[in-house]
């Protein structure tokens, strides 16, 4: 098991180590910073200084070294656009996005995983085929439509919720629903799938002819088996907490991470970009190594062949 | 269909009334009524030192509501120059200025304005760094060694020195007295006053503050409203001063919310979230306008649309191509195609500002829309068809993409082998590691005089010389006599000349037309839009509004 868990560690922290060097080097061919905050009127020597300021006329190898030396001491660094410390910054932002990343996570896990198992359990009836089209529906409806549709109805037509911005609870609702339609469709059809496979399985036909009622065979037999599949999407989605809510904060206005990831990449500010990109990678490396572990929890032949 | 508004519905799930009912519990309160306006964005910098903050945006949070020079530029009017924090001015002799400051102007904290808050507005320390004026040396500082968080950006003192490019200091010469020597002869100092950049801040307030970006994200100035609350990205709100030297300012707060989106923003104005929507594009007006109780206000701006031209470029480095460019390009077609005739093609690089001050050259016209002598200039060339590129950003100005499609199409029906090439950022467009061809870009006009922009953006500091893109040996030697010069005639007959070097002969760009800006706001709120991006909340643009 620890062999189990020390691979694991091992290959999240290259994968982060990745993430970094792959983001510090793409920011840095894509355009350069000095141009895109100070704009197109600014005298080329003003360019200069600032370029100098923030040493981005030294060797990328050497900005590179002094980066990650700068990280292991702790230093995010400093946005370019007011000088405020990165990491502060971005951890600012990040309950404004968990305030509509986790409700809507606990949507899709509370709509999507019963609705897909009970289409599941009555397959090929009405409400089967019903659940299927609403899923189909959820999924293939891109969020900013499905975020203008609700904010039409609800806030321009009904005038019942906020269009937009931060501030009550009730701004959340129609943000947090939105993102969260489409993955009660993936989690409805996912679950189905993983159902329906494991239902035809001979061990639920064995426990069944053994008498076993019904509702233990789902709940003891089926459930268990079809939880790998589930737990490896809704691995998925809570990895993409920080990160997954970068279209529906720009339609809804809504101050998160994905604000402020696509105002920092449109600025170069680059401090600030390597600071989120290195949050949503260590986020969705322990989501990942969390669900290699739970693998091993729900399939005990995981656990074995990972002890030998 | 469900009726039901928004205070019922509240009251019906039981809800408190929080952000929802902010505006309208205020003004039930009897006291003045707050706005919210939502805009696409607040500032680039996430500052508001307006040296820093030279945007068009942040002219819209910055000026007049909360930022103050010594000479005010006439945002409802004329745009020409208004007494401000001096209350009158004279010129001492053609380098010198003397203004007398307005007495019993309080800052935000109750400081009350000084010469020695004027002379520090200039000083090193607060904009020009280490900078010498050009023709002379820095006078009445002390030496400026940045050195810490509490400095100034880099970027700064270069900013500082294009706006005031001789500026040699600022003489106290008593409590309420002030002379600004400069070290060149300029007729445009009174201009200078009242452009971006040169308001007066509280020394104390700058001394207290333990970083320049303490400072920065919330200064202490003398304008009608202050900093209540700045969440850069955000929003910000300004409160009203009552202490205020232009009587007590009719709104309790101005909140602008930033809404990236051009449908959120129009879906929270018709919702009621915002009192006023910004940035509108022109397409989306129509959708305002039709809904009861809302309206959409138009003004062109100080700003005009322009592509500018790479001489680098071996295609355009022959003037023949470039004047064939100018010359087929419809620009009274585009303006009624994609600006629905809201804006207009304007005289050149002129604006109606010069007229103020006699500068505005009659006669002078947008180079004429004509296919055929664009074919006979291209011929004359020896054109063979090779591509130009065009690099475009997506809708930084608005309709640009649209707008760059045209005109490529409109140069293909003379022959010419326009390329759009996509660009990300500023960074990108300006990228001279491969070959440059046309590029947008827009000039704007910030004094009553000439010398903005024309000398600024085009003349020997101007970006597009510093970036190599074009240059004309005859401009730059008139730039010179834009810029020093104390006669009015020669000065005119410069901008003539520059104005056909510059459009035709040896073109640097080509006109396109003039920016226009268009808010969406609730109809009762009889508010009336500036031609410039501020939006003035004073007073008297708000007088017959009671709430």
């Amino acid at each position: 098991m620890i062999r189990f868990v020390s691979i694991r560690l091992l290959r999240a922290a290259i994968t982060v180590l990745a993430v970094m060097t792959f983001a510090f080097v793409v920011l840095r061919l894509s355009g350069d910073p000095a141009a895109v905050l100070l704009g197109p009127d600014v005298p080329k020597d003003v360019v200069d200084a600032f370029r100098a300021e923030w040493h981005l006329d030294e060797p990328i190898w050497r900005q590179y070294l002094a980066y990650i030396e700068a990280i292991f001491s702790g230093d995010f660094g400093q946005s370019m656009r007011d000088r405020s410390p990165a990491l502060e910054l971005v951890l600012e932002r990040v309950p404004a996005t968990l305030m509509l990343t986790v409700p809507a996570l606990l949507l899709k896990i509370g709509l999507g995983i019963p609705a897909g198992i009970y289409a599941a359990l009555h397959r090929d009836s009405a409400l089967d085929r019903g659940v299927i089209l609403l899923a189909i529906l959820g999924f293939t409806i891109p969020s900013f439509v499905m975020g203008l549709v609700l904010v039409l109805i609800f806030a321009v037509t009904w005038n019942l919720l906020p269009s937009g911005g931060f501030g009550g609870w009730q701004h959340a609702i129609l943000p947090a629903l939105t993102m969260s339609i489409g993955g009660i469709g993936i989690l409805a059809r996912f679950s189905r799938s993983a159902m329906i496979e494991v239902m035809g399985q001979p061990y639920i036909r064995t426990a069944s002819a053994k008498g076993v009622k019904w509702r233990d065979v789902v709940r003891g037999h089926a459930l268990p088996n079809a939880a790998i599949p589930i737990v490896t999407i809704v691995g998925f989605m809570v990895g993409a907490l920080i990160a997954g809510a970068v279209v529906v904060e720009t339609i809804f206005s809504w101050p998160g991470i994905g604000r402020l990831l696509i105002v920092s990449v449109s600025n170069r500010d680059l401090a600030v970009v390597q600071c989120i990109l290195l949050l949503i990678a260590a986020v969705m490396v322990v989501s990942n190594l969390t669900v290699d572990l739970l693998y091993g929890w729900l399939d005990p032949r995981l656990r074995a062949g990972a002890a030998h | 269909m469900l009726n039901l508004n928004r205070r019922q519905a509240i009251s019906l799930f039981g809800a408190t009334a929080g952000g929802l009912v902010l505006p309208g519990y205020l003004r039930a309160q009897g006291a003045r009524p707050s706005v919210t306006v939502a805009v696409q964005k607040i500032t680039i910098n996430n500052t508001l030192d307006p040296w820093r903050e030279q945007s068009n945006v942040g002219e819209r949070v910055l000026y007049p509501n909360l930022w103050e020079g010594l000479i005010l530029r006439d945002w409802m009017g004329d745009q020409g120059p208004v007494p401000g924090l001096a209350t009158e001015w004279h010129r001492i002799d053609d380098k010198t200025l003397e203004l007398k400051l307005r007495k019993g102007v309080k800052f935000h904290n109750g400081d009350e304005m000084t010469a020695e808050d004027v002379a520090f507005s200039f000083s090193p320390e607060r904009v020009f760094g280490d900078t010498q004026p050009a023709g002379g040396q820095t006078i009445y500082s002390e030496n400026y060694t940045p050195e810490t968080a509490k400095d100034i950006p880099a970027s700064l003192p270069g900013v500082g020195r294009r706006k005031w490019p001789a500026l040699a200091g600022v003489e106290i010469v008593d409590r309420y007295t002030v002379r600004f020597h400069n070290a060149t002869p300029d007729v445009t100092m009174e201009g200078r006053l009242y452009a971006g950049g040169s308001q007066i801040l509280n020394r104390r307030a700058w001394d207290e503050a333990a970083t320049y970006n303490e400072w920065a994200t919330r200064p202490i100035t003398t304008g009608p409203y202050f900093v209540e609350d700045h969440r850069p990205d955000v929003s910000l709100t300004y409160r009203a001063f009552d202490d205020y030297w232009g009587g007590r300012p009719p709104l309790e707060r101005i909140t602008f919310v930033e809404v990236p989106e051009v449908s959120s923003r129009v879906n929270g104005l018709l919702s009621g979230e915002y009192d006023f929507a910004c940035d509108l594009p022109p397409d989306q007006i129509g959708g305002v306008m039709n809904a009861p109780g809302f309206e959409v206000q138009s003004s062109t701006i100080w700003n005009h649309r322009v592509s500018c031209f790479n001489t680098e470029h071996p295609v355009l480095a022959d003037p023949l191509v470039r004047r064939a460019m100018t010359h087929s390009i419809d620009r009274d077609a585009i303006v009624a195609a994609l600006w629905g005739g809201m804006t207009k093609v304007p005289a050149g690089l002129q604006f109606e500002s010069f007229r103020s001050s006699d500068m505005f050259i009659e006669g002078w016209t947008a180079p004429e829309y004509n296919p055929e002598l664009a074919r006979g200039l291209l011929k004359q060339a020896n054109y063979k068809g090779d591509p130009i590129p065009f690099r475009l950003l997506n809708n930084y100005y608005i309709n640009q993409v649209s707008n760059g499609q045209i005109m490529v199409e409109m140069w293909k029906q003379v022959g010419l082998n326009v390329e759009i090439e996509m660009k990300e950022n500023w960074g990108q467009i300006l990228d001279a590691s491969t070959t440059r061809g046309i590029r947008d870009w827009s000039a704007s006009n910030t004094i009553n005089d000439p010398i903005t922009p024309m000398v600024v953006q085009f003349g020997p500091n101007g970006s597009i010389q510093q970036y190599k893109e074009w240059t004309n040996v005859e401009l730059n030697e008139l730039s010179q006599v834009m810029e020093t010069s104390t006669d009015h005639a020669k000065r005119k007959k410069a901008i003539a000349r520059m104005l056909e070097i510059a459009e035709r002969e040896d073109p640097a760009y080509q006109m396109l037309h003039q920016n226009a800006v268009f808010t969406g706001m609730r109809s009762e709120l009889n508010w009336k839009a500036a031609p410039a991006f501020a939006m003035d909340f004073r007073g008297p643009n708000w007088a017959t509004n009671d709430g």
